[in-house]
């Protein structure tokens, strides 16, 4: 008995022996000559994946290995590739992390590679978010780009007799949206007049690039962006004033608190009168209110507007084995019209301006066209500095202290002391700093 | 009257007692049963809504344990086995190399073992002592040395890179260990004098003795495999090899969270872990007090 139980086990031990030595063999035969590296939503591998056939169809010979990597590791992932010297041919960033890819030396220019034509159709906000600013060259590119817009029931706002921004100009002032979140907070059945998706949590990028433009609005920033230097920035008195200015609102009750979800806006019976976000927001808002959600501008809180921007871009490394064919598959993707198709269905906003023209949500008249607008006219990039993943870490720790009623001039300074400590740490990430 | 209601006392307050001691189980029960089924409960009714929109809607109220139409299309469109995200594909892989992880971890460890506890092997003591030390030794340390043999091995993206590093592990050698000492050295010395070789013996006579602890280490080995989410992300690329704790990541996009199909694969891969253990309850509590015992 037990020698055939033992013979039964070697059996399946040679089986699974030899399984593996299949797979082996297998993953050798599918080696690929361009390499691409992605994450996305589920929507998007699918887009991704066919247009990658598509290119291989177009051009005979050339095979595309996609590494598909989900979103919330891909950071660890380029780590370990960059750790194992296997970086991709081409691969995907997140936009405000570039700086620091091209200071660590894993991205090259791609101006030389991709179409002019395409390059020209790049809208302003596409241009910053891939540039690099020491040598102003353009190091990643990408069919959209991203915004916050602050979204309203129209049948609320208009009973209430609350004016509806038609136009960035038009933007609601500082006292104008205090004014509403009061209006808003007195009325029966609205728990709180404002979302601001507090519920995104620390783990993502959403409060500084969230956030952030309401600190540049009221006229500071998370770092100097000549000297880079947080010290006297961060901690002055303009950002604190601003923080303890949404402190304020979260002490008044007017905030949804991180506790309550991300759903307020649109759950039964509208607990959260407004909600201050992303583009990608618009789908799932209207999906449940329909054509009562109506779109605005974010407010200017300043002198100026200010609105986020950036998203997921397409760069070539320093180790590309063929350059020029990386950038042939950038060009021929950004181009292709079924690829475009697929995002405009998704309603991607649009980095490219022919690719605006052709989305009707955000073409002049579109639901969504004053958050295209608002990208021209008042989108500020994240700090474009390689501690930009200690400046993001210390910012969101801070606001979010601060909206637990920690004290916002303390928050601030030691946010800013880090954020100073990490760039002389890597002395000043020269040439950064030392350059007009 | 008085005696009566004496000797009538105590039998009363006993059956209260009982009463009030069982409708206290019974609530503590019954509050941790909840804690415990309502997450899975959400999940199983989650994955049943049409769409990711309507979760969300519901998700903060008590809708959201409950679902009006109920409709399989999320868990058709993720148990496929094409298209971008073949999850039918990941469950397979997943299912290949838990199989062949515990299969070939329940030989090595136990042959190590073996060989430590009743091996002719100089520094046997400095060796298990060396084990032990390793077991402290965290994963994620060893995670860029071992990538680095793997892709060097040409083993990247492949089974073999998920199934061989894991097959080892200090604390399962020890925890047999801890089993063959404890074994009278006659049943060995009479395999001996039978004739037997060592590995005749450790095939023969120890492993078929060895049932609870080695299906404590199946146990552990297997659910240490099934929810192995950092490795298989480092070492597969493709659809090949990955198994479905990477896939169901992919849903958590950079915009949105597709619950819907989440919630769905999510179901997928807790199926074969809550099967598994219904099906072997009795062996889980039994080798895990065995265990507890011997350790």
């Amino acid at each position: 008995m037990n020698t055939v139980l033992g013979k039964r086990l070697l059996s399946v031990l040679g089986t699974a022996a030899a399984l593996s030595v299949t797979s082996l063999g297998l993953s050798v035969a599918q080696a690929a000559e361009l390499k691409v590296m992605f994450q996305g939503d589920p929507y998007e591998v699918t887009i991704i994946t066919d247009v990658a056939k598509r290119f291989e169809a177009a051009n005979p010979g050339t095979t595309v290995q996609l590494i598909n990597t989900p979103h919330d590791a891909y950071n660890e992932k380029v780590g370990a590739a960059v750790s194992a010297g296997s970086l991709p041919d081409i691969m995907q960033l997140d936009a405000p992390f570039l700086a620091n890819y091209v200071w660590s030396g894993f991205l090259q220019p791609i101006g030389g590679v991709i179409d002019k034509p395409l390059l020209d159709d790049m809208t302003a906000s596409n241009i910053s978010q891939g540039t690099y600013p020491i040598d102003k060259q353009l190091y990643a590119i990408g069919l959209t780009d991203s915004t916050v817009a602050l979204y309203g029931s129209r049948k609320q706002l208009e009973a209430l007799n609350i004016r509806i921004p038609k136009s960035v100009d038009d933007a609601w002032t500082k006292d104008e949206f205090e004014t509403v979140l009061k209006t808003l907070a007195a009325q029966p059945g609205t728990k709180w007049p404002i979302d601001l998706f507090r519920s995104y949590g620390t783990k993502t990028e959403w409060i500084t690039y969230a956030y952030e433009p309401m600190l540049v609005s009221m006229g500071c920033d998370v770092i100097d962006r000549t000297s880079w230097k947080a010290t006297g920035t961060l901690d002055g008195a303009a950002c604190v004033a601003a923080a303890t200015e949404m402190q304020n609102w979260v002490k008044q009750g007017w905030v949804v608190p991180q506790s309550a979800g991300g759903n307020q806006f649109y759950a039964e019976g509208r607990p959260a009168a407004l909600a201050w976000g992303g583009h990608w927001f618009y789908a799932e808002a209207k999906a449940q209110m329909g054509d009562d959600v109506v779109v605005m501008p974010l407010p200017k809180f300043g002198e100026k507007g200010a609105s986020p921007n950036g998203t997921w871009i397409w760069a070539v490394t320093k180790t590309a084995s063929d350059p020029a064919e990386a950038g042939k598959f950038l060009s021929f993707m950004l181009q292709d019209p079924a690829y475009r198709e697929q995002y405009k269905e998704h309603a991607g906003f649009p980095g490219l301006k022919s690719f605006a023209a052709a989305s009707p949500l955000y073409a002049p008249g579109g639901a969504m066209a004053v958050a295209f607008e608002q990208a021209s006219k008042s989108a500020v990039p994240r700090p474009p500095h390689p501690a930009y993943p200690t400046i993001t870490l210390a910012f969101q720790n801070a606001m979010n202290n601060i909206f637990d009623g920690a004290d916002a001039q303390e928050e601030l300074s030691k946010a800013a002391k880090k954020i100073d400590a990490d760039i002389e740490d890597n002395d000043g990430y020269a040439p950064f700093g030392k350059v007009e | 009257m008085s005696a009566i209601s004496e000797t009538r006392t105590p039998a009363r307050t006993a059956a209260i007692g009982w009463d009030v001691g069982a409708i206290v189980k019974f609530v503590a029960v019954t509050v941790i049963a909840l804690v415990v089924i309502s997450p899975l409960f959400l999940l199983v009714v989650a994955s049943l809504k049409p769409d990711r929109f309507q979760i969300l809607a519901d998700m903060g109220s008590f809708r959201a344990f409950w679902v009006s139409n109920p409709s399989l299309d999320n868990y058709r469109n993720v148990a496929t086995f094409s298209g971008a995200l073949p999850f039918g594909r990941y469950l397979l892989n997943s299912l290949v190399i838990l199989f062949c992880t515990v299969l070939g971890g329940i030989f090595i460890n136990s042959m190590a073992a073996f060989v430590l506890a009743w091996g002719r092997l100089p520094g046997r003591a400095i060796i298990l002592t060396a084990f032990i030390a390793l077991y402290i030794v965290p994963q994620e340390s060893i995670v860029l040395p071992l990538l680095t043999i793997v892709n060097k091995a040409g083993l990247s993206d492949t089974f073999a890179a998920q199934i061989l590093p894991w097959m080892a592990s200090p604390l399962y050698i020890f925890l047999i260990y801890q089993f063959f000492i404890q074994i009278p050295r006659d049943v060995y010395d009479a395999a001996t004098v039978d004739g037997a070789s060592p590995f005749r013996i450790y095939w023969s006579v120890f492993l078929p003795i060895s049932g609870p602890v080695l299906a404590t280490v199946a146990i552990l080995l297997g659910i240490e495999t099934w929810n192995q989410y950092l490795w298989p992300l480092m070492v597969t690329n493709t659809d090949n090899a990955r198994p479905i704790s990477v896939g169901i990541a992919s849903f958590f996009g950079h915009d949105s969270v597709y619950w819907n199909s989440a919630m769905a694969a999510s179901v997928m891969m807790m199926a074969p872990v809550l099967i598994f253990y219904l099906a072997f309850q009795r062996w889980f509590v039994s080798s895990f007090i065995s265990s507890a015992v011997k350790g």
